[in-house]
């Protein structure tokens, strides 16, 4: 018989997920009908990864210390095998959301795996690439272990003329760790930054101020530090009269709009928007005067921007403005298949996640397209390291990159 | 009829149903108990009545996910499920709660294939419905999903209450009374009211089925009935506060 995990901790463990989450345990008939959408699970084909297995698996633990059985008799024993079952499972996920909405009861998966993961992570059961991220969340506030200093190298790297770091401002442009980090997404800050200057925004940087938004913490299931995080940064943009904080990140979007209010219990005194939704601001109020590209070009949907944050029609309505030739993608809007970016996949299987972005690469490809926009530096990631290994004709830009170029400023 | 099995039949008509409601009564206060003692969730978006209706009739009576990504599936629910309801609204008429007069309005020839044709093809469309999402479960299991012990007998009850239901219909009756036959299961409020005595077996069968279906929903995945209404309506909730 294999190792078992403490009936405390499991106990203690179990009980996090809320009232909510137990009764969409509970509704979930592990009909399947979530298995064919789950980009994991078609890319795997292993059933560990479809969405209802992962239910069953959290269910079927969660009942050896919380159903009527446990009640009467006490606790049954958790094994180490079923902890790393469930690992595997929670881990080789997007957590970009589209099991729920295929679910025929709705049910709001991305934060229940976000939970399972968090009840893993407390089983001791989370990958070691994915626990490491923690210690180096920590210590550098952000997920790459990279000195805070080197937060705004990007602007050094693209020759940003100004580069603004203030005590106050009206704006804030909230970078994110995957655009300052990334070489790929360094041009994504230039264009945003050289959008806001070429407006001529009040607007600041928070440069060695800005720490990681906390959507790792919440992806590797750890809410309490999620939790120091947002503190950090709101007061942060608080304290400079920050009315405005513009980030062109999808899960710094998200976590912020969203996620924010929910780890502090309020609301913080100023406006989230992503990019792209000023972007068509300024391009539908004629402050931006822009010639489409001549390419034909297309979008896809950050999960995490369009199924999980809203925005859905400010991307399209900014490309009706910069592309001349705009095709969809299947799939697209609140029913967007995932690029393989999210969820941390790139740390437990990278394998996966390019294959996952292979699948969307192609289907622009059999459009014709020939430049594939998105508004999320993973996307982004996601799609260049996917054209890197598979050797595809197709240009990668961000649709700030693409405004940028359109605007004679990249 | 020996006198054991006649004793166990009017055991199923005259105590068991006492058994069966306070079974289903512990089962009901055990599973919110289980709901309730879980922590509280952060305060979530404003819920809208009129969002969570539309969330619950597109996607819990028509189905409109299912039919979005997959059509077969689609067509089989939706049987299954207007069966369900079907069949439900006919056992009403056992308990009074209908007449068949009150489709004499439609003429003779409607009301007859209303009160007494259509049912009987409603309880093979039923059961042929259960039999497929037996099978794509069966068929699906440990490839796109891992069934619970609980999945297969909620099913495996409900198909044979059914069986046993549409046996009733198909085996001839013991008799037929010159006035309508009533089984009185608790003296003045459950009380079925029969036009035919049917098969012995058959009906004490079915009845002692039911009973045990009865008992188990509360404990089974069947409380998507009621829990699937709440997450439906939340997800409209938070479908809404998006704005998508």
């Amino acid at each position: 018989m294999g190792s078992e995990v403490d009936g405390s901790r499991a106990r203690e463990a179990l009980g996090r997920f809320t009232r909510r989450q137990v009764l969409e345990l509970d509704t979930c008939a592990h009909c399947a009908l979530c298995s064919e959408s789950c980009p994991a699970y078609a890319e795997s084909g292993d059933p560990n990864h479809a969405p209802g297995v992962r239910s069953s698996r959290a269910v079927r633990l969660f009942n050896k210390h919380f159903d009527l059985r446990a009640r009467l008799f006490g606790p049954r024993r958790i094994s180490e095998a079923e902890v790393s079952e469930l690992a595997d499972s929670a881990f080789h996920c997007t957590l970009c959301g589209r099991c729920m909405e295929v679910c025929p009861f709705g049910l709001q998966t991305h934060e229940l795996w976000s939970r399972v993961r968090e009840v893993v992570g407390e089983l001791g059961g989370t990958p070691p690439t994915v626990g490491m991220l923690g210690g180096m969340l920590e210590e550098s506030q952000n997920p790459y272990g990279l000195e805070p200093d080197m937060r705004l190298d990007w602007a050094d790297y693209t020759d940003l003329d100004e580069v603004p770091e203030r005590e106050e401002a009206e704006v804030a442009y909230f970078v994110g760790c995957t655009t300052a980090f990334k070489g790929v997404n360094h041009e994504v800050a230039f264009s945003v930054a050289s959008i806001l200057n070429r407006l001529g925004e009040d607007w600041t940087l928070l440069g060695e101020d800005e720490w990681c938004c906390g959507s790792p913490h919440l992806l590797s299931g750890d809410e309490e530090g999620a939790r120091v995080f947002a503190e950090h940064n709101v007061a942060a943009l608080e304290s400079r009269g920050v009315r405005r904080v513009i980030t062109g990140c999808a899960g710094c979007f998200r976590v912020f709009k969203w996620e924010y209010p929910r780890l502090l219990g309020r609301v913080p005194d100023f406006e989230v928007v992503h990019a792209v939704e000023y972007l068509r601001e300024k391009l539908a109020s004629g402050e931006l005067d822009v010639e489409p590209a001549g390419e034909r070009v297309s979008y896809h949907d950050p999960c995490e921007l369009s199924r999980l944050g809203g925005v859905v029609d400010a991307p399209r309505e900014a490309l009706g403005y910069l592309a001349g030739d705009f095709v969809e993608l299947p799939e697209h809007g609140v029913d967007v298949r995932c690029c393989g970016g999210g969820g941390l996949l790139q740390a437990t299987d990278n394998e996966m996640r390019l294959a996952i972005a292979r699948v969307r690469l192609e289907q622009a490809l059999e459009l014709g397209v020939e430049v594939l926009t998105s508004a999320c530096p993973a996307c982004k990631l996601a799609f260049v390291d996917g054209v890197r290994a598979f050797d595809m004709d197709i240009e990668v830009l961000d649709l700030m990159e693409l405004a940028a170029r359109q605007l004679g400023l990249l | 009829m020996n006198g054991v099995v006649a004793a166990l039949y009017a055991f199923f008509v005259e105590k068991l149903p006492y058994i069966t409601i306070a079974v289903f009564f512990v089962g009901v206060a055990v599973r919110l108990r289980r709901w309730l003692s879980a922590p509280r969730d952060p305060e979530g978006p404003p819920f809208n009545i009129l969002t969570a209706l539309k969330y619950v009739i597109l996607d819990l009576v028509l189905f409109r996910k299912t039919f979005k990504s997959d059509r077969w599936t689609w067509v089989v629910l939706v049987l299954f499920h207007v069966g369900v309801g079907g069949i439900l609204f006919g056992h009403m008429r056992g308990f009074h709660l209908w007449t068949a007069e009150m489709f004499a309005p439609l003429g003779d020839w409607v009301a007859e294939f209303l009160v007494h044709t259509l049912p009987v093809y409603m309880g093979w469309m039923f059961l042929a419905t259960q039999v497929v999402l037996l099978f794509r479960r069966g068929s699906l299991e440990n490839r796109q999903l891992v069934s619970l012990p609980n999945d297969y007998v909620a099913l495996v009850l409900l198909l044979v209450t059914s069986v046993l239901g549409q046996g009733m219909r198909v085996f001839p009756p013991e008799a037929v009374p010159p006035e309508v036959y009533s089984v009185v299961f608790i003296p003045g409020l459950i009380v079925l009211h029969l036009e035919k005595v049917p098969s012995h077996h058959w009906f004490f069968l079915h009845v002692l089925f039911t009973q045990l279906l009865v008992m188990y929903i509360p404990f089974s995945k069947l409380v998507h009935v009621v829990s699937g209404v709440v997450t439906s309506a939340l997800y409209g909730s938070r479908r809404r506060e998006y704005g998508v």
